[in-house]
């Protein structure tokens, strides 16, 4: 159980992005979040594993306070939530393999890392999560000489890595033509149902939030505007959560 | 309105021809201070002196030949005969031994003659010289020239006037003419010059390259530390910070007296070869141990309440091996030192040996900054929950005296720097008021009503505040201690009546520094609670900027004169200035390459829960090695440029020859050495622009 209690951001800019969020997201939901362009989805996704500090409010996984908890701590808890990127974030002139075991890394003994020297185990690891995600011929190349989505499933794989209960998606799909959208999606949708992990999932179209999710959160201007599922938004609460003008477009 | 606009056109203008006189009159003065003076160049003898140290400059003294001398002679009558029998001028004999022949073959005192000379070396050095019956050789300078030798013609001849000389009572006899001329004798080789400077260019090559490779290392630790983009997100809670700030010193005594101890016992254990394997099996058992007691803390689940006992032993046991892991590599590396006296090896004995006298040296410093940071580590761990636990008064009151604890131990250690030189002495009042800073602006939150959001009113009264705080600290400071006294007449504090502590000697111009560190350090974490959080990234960034920009301000040959000073007149000296000015220059222009780095994969990492450390091997380091190695490059490329000339301050290299050559006028020797830095700069920087060009 994820549990938001009066989540509140305030950058230092003095901005608001997050205004009293409240949320309580029980185990193996998938849970898309939509929004406009600047509404805050991506704050809330940071602030759950703090790499954005909230201002106010607390955020409780499982019985521990995400927020009050010391590095070492959050180290500990980080290395339990996954999170993916729109911008895939990986370390483009290292090789796939080693991208993905790089998100062994909070298990492993930083002494080690500092010889650059990984456990046995940890490789087959990484082979079995590229392999998962059906790109283990890859390994062994440039990340960057990789496609858009070939790299998101790198992404995923590094992810996977962290045996996470918990996996964090900012826009994960953003980037990427429909077609491949759908695949991305689908390796998400198969780790929500096969693995039993919660997914939070940020994303530009309703149709995908329709097509995958079991609760979509809708935030606007940095407040919760609509949580329930998606078969509930329908063309008037569209509009509120996307303004007067907007149309809904499908994406196949 | 158009009044307006060409008013404000015409002020633009006679604005434009004020900044212009302006310029003017700036260059002019310019002109005037360096001493431009256009008569000077124009004067003969400067152009001749020049003329000539160019020419010879431009005359290498590459090459050496060995000359053998061969003689030809001719008879000449003086004063021809009245009759008019005068003997028919010779006719070239032919054939391939160097003759000549004078035209005329008779002639009286102070007449000229031609002498024409065959089959001599051509474009060689010849000389005439007058035999007159007494045997007595006369040079004859050409006429017309001021030189004894004059050079013969492409084709192996010669023809040249000589002046009859005049020597008494030889009327009526045959003189001989005689022409010595030069043939090379083997064949043409290396001179010595060359060969002298091509040993001091090989010296200032690996000059270059030492000083750069030794660079490399503490430049790029250094750069992490001057890149804003990893350090600005490094928060401490206040708390966390000034127990561990304050077990430095607990732990630098410990460290020094335990640790120091395994660490020579390390070293000695080393050096004898007879206990070697025992202790590398104890000592790598040790690190396994501790390699798994650690791992092992990192693979359990999430807990947070971890065991820091473990955790904290483990640190110390860490801090055991690696004392005792440098110590007995040190001690192995003198020994081998010993090994070899001849051969190649020799060179890498000697090179293990030194780095093992180095160790034994450093042992005790090491083994201090390690225990320091083992102890103050193991001690915030510890300190860890108790602080989480602390709210309110007590958070303010712990605050307060941690804080007077920590501005004594910093402003004791400023202090102490700040006694060796009289402009050192600024260092204490600067330290006082960047720790006076904050205290006005925390009172003002604390006892003027706060509004909900900041105002800009607000903001500029604590601004103003902060800058009241240092101000009155700088003079404060700066009074207590007598700065004046030092800046004005360099007189440095008194070292009399001292207090003797164990480990340290407190003057009371320390005391009174720390003292005052104790009041604004205590006041300033009072008001900020433990619970605060410090900006220590922002702190050792802009630290560490300072001192490398404040480095980097200092040509390399100035540091080169003070290291002349200290280790004497060579090459090592050399190596210690370009060494410290790389490291300056390096760690500037690699910090840069880390801001320029893409931040995704930082993030990644740490949301995977990665620590800093892992963080920055696996997302940074691989995005910043190809830079690093382009600018690693390139400051080899600067580093030989500058070692040619670092020799004119003593520090070794081509450029200690190419001054001596100079002072002694020996300007044809001089363009060797020229003309080999130009060579080796060239290439060198061809070949550091195409390895840049390729891993860019
Ligand atoms: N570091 C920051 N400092 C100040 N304001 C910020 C910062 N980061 C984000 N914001 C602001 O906070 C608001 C919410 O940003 P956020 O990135 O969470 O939006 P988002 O919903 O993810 O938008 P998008 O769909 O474009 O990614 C935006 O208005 C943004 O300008
Ligand atoms: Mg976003």
């Amino acid at each position: 159980m994820l549990i938001i209690e009066n989540l509140t951001k305030i950058y230092e800019n003095g901005f608001k992005a997050l205004s009293n969020i409240n949320l309580e997201i029980p185990e193996g939901q998938f849970v898309a979040i939509i929004g406009l362009s600047g509404s805050g989805k991506s704050t809330l996704l940071r602030c759950i594993n703090r790499l954005i500090d909230p201002t106010e409010g607390r955020i409780i996984w499982r019985g521990l306070d995400i927020t009050s908890a010391t590095d070492d701590e959050l180290r500990q808890i980080r290395r339990r939530i996954g999170m993916i990127f729109q911008q895939f974030n990986l370390v483009k002139r290292s090789s796939v393999i080693t991208n993905v075991m790089s998100g062994r890394l909070g298990y492993i003994n930083p002494l080690f890392s500092l010889v650059n020297y990984v456990p046995r185990v940890e490789h087959e690891r990484a082979l079995a999560a590229l392999e998962r995600v059906g790109i283990a011929e890859k390994a062994y190349q440039r990340a960057s000489s990789l496609s858009g989505g070939q790299q998101q499933r790198v992404g995923i794989a590094r992810a996977l890595m962290q045996n996470p209960e918990l996996m964090l998606a900012d826009e994960p799909v953003a980037s990427l033509d429909p077609a491949t959208s759908h695949s991305v999606m689908k390796y998400l949708e198969l780790l929500n149902k096969e693995d039993g992990i919660t997914i939070l999932c940020s994303l530009h179209f309703l149709s995908l939030a329709r097509a995958y999710a079991d609760r979509v959160i809708a935030l606007k201007d940095g407040r919760l505007e609509f949580d329930g599922p998606p078969e509930q938004i329908d063309n008037e609460r569209f509009r509120q959560i996307y303004g007067e003008d907007a149309v809904e477009v499908e994406i196949h | 309105m158009l009044n307006r606009l060409t008013s404000r056109g015409a002020r633009r203008r006679l604005l434009m021809v004020v900044a212009a006189a302006a310029v003017l009159i700036i260059f002019a003065y310019g002109w005037s201070v360096t001493d431009i003076n256009l008569n000077r160049p124009q004067e003969p003898l400067r152009q001749q002196n020049v003329g000539n140290a160019l020419r010879e400059l431009l005359s290498p003294n590459i090459f050496q030949q060995d000359y053998t001398i061969i003689n030809a002679t001719t008879p000449i009558l003086m004063d021809c005969p009245a009759d008019g029998s005068a003997p028919a001028p010779a006719e070239p004999t032919g054939g391939d031994e160097p003759h000549i022949v004078v035209i005329p073959a008779c002639a009286h005192s102070g007449e000229i003659v031609t002498v024409q000379g065959y089959n001599f070396y051509p474009d060689s050095l010849a000389r005439i010289n007058w035999i007159a019956t007494d045997g007595e050789r006369r040079i004859r300078q050409v006429v017309g020239t001021s030189n004894d030798n004059f050079v013969t013609n492409t084709d192996g001849t010669f023809t040249v006037e000589i002046e009859v000389p005049r020597i008494r009572g030889t009327s009526g006899q045959t003189h001989t003419v005689e022409a010595q001329g030069r043939f090379p004798a083997g064949l043409p080789r290396f001179s010595d010059t060359t060969g002298l400077v091509l040993e001091k260019m090989i010296e200032t090559i690996f000059l270059a390259l030492i000083a750069t490779s030794l660079s490399i290392l503490p430049s790029a630790i250094l750069s992490f530390f001057a890149a804003h983009n990893l350090m600005r997100p490094v928060r401490m809670s206040l708390g966390s910070l000034l127990v561990g700030f304050a077990l430095l010193p607990v732990g630098w005594l410990l460290g020094t007296e335990v640790l120091g101890r395994i660490g020579t016992l390390a070293v000695n254990l080393g050096k004898g070869a007879g206990f070697n394997l025992g202790a590398v099996g104890a000592l790598s058992s040790l690190f396994l141990f501790a390699a798994v007691t650690s791992s092992r803390a990192q693979a359990s689940n999430i807990s947070l309440n971890s065991d820091h006992l473990r955790e904290i032993a483990s640190k110390l046991l860490l801090a055991v091996v690696v004392v005792a892991t440098i110590g007995l590599l040190g001690g192995l590396g003198i020994l081998f030192g010993g090994l070899f006296t001849e051969g190649l090896l020799r060179y890498l004995s000697n090179f293990i040996g030194s780095l093992g006298q180095l160790v034994e040296l450093a042992i005790l410093p090491i083994a201090g900054i390690t225990g320091a940071f083992a102890v103050s580590s193991a001690g915030m761990s510890l300190a860890l929950n108790g602080l989480k636990k602390l709210h309110g008064a007590p958070a303010h009151l712990l605050g307060g005296v941690l804080g007077a604890i920590c501005g004594a131990i910093l402003m004791g250690m400023v202090a102490s720097i700040g006694m060796q030189a009289a402009w050192l002495g600024l260092l204490p009042p600067v330290a006082a008021a960047s720790l006076a800073s904050g205290i006005l602006p925390a009172l003002y939150r604390r006892f003027v009503p706060q509004p909900a959001r900041p105002t800009a009113a607000g903001r500029s009264i604590q601004t103003a505040l902060s800058w009241v705080g240092i101000i009155a600290a700088l003079v404060g400071t700066a009074a207590v201690l007598n700065v004046d006294r030092a800046v004005i007449a360099g007189t440095l504090p008194s070292t009399r009546s001292s207090v003797s502590l164990p480990g340290l000697t407190l003057y009371p111009y320390i005391t009174q520094a720390m003292l005052i560190g104790a009041v604004l350090g205590g006041l300033s974490a009072a008001l900020a609670g433990t619970k605060a959080t410090f900006p220590l990234g922002e702190i050792l960034y802009n630290t560490t900027r300072t001192i490398l920009n404040a480095l980097r301000s200092i040509e390399p040959l100035i540091m080169g004169l003070v290291f002349v000073i200290w280790v004497g007149i060579g090459p090592f000296a050399g190596v210690l200035a370009l060494t410290l000015h790389s490291i300056a220059s390096l760690g500037k222009l690699y910090s840069e390459q880390i801001e320029n780095i893409d931040s995704g994969p930082i993030e990644a990492l740490q949301s995977t829960g990665a620590n800093r450390l892992q963080t920055i091997m696996y997302a940074v380091v691989p995005q910043i090695i190809p830079p690093y190695i382009a600018f690693t490059m390139y400051r080899w490329d600067i580093n030989v440029r500058m070692s040619t000339i670092i020799g004119f301050v003593g520090g070794g290299g081509v450029g200690f020859l190419l001054q001596q050559q100079i002072n002694l006028l020996r300007y044809r020797d001089a363009g060797v050495a020229v003309l080999a830095i130009a060579i080796v700069v060239s290439v060198l920087d061809y070949a550091s622009a195409s390895i840049r060009e390729r891993v860019m």
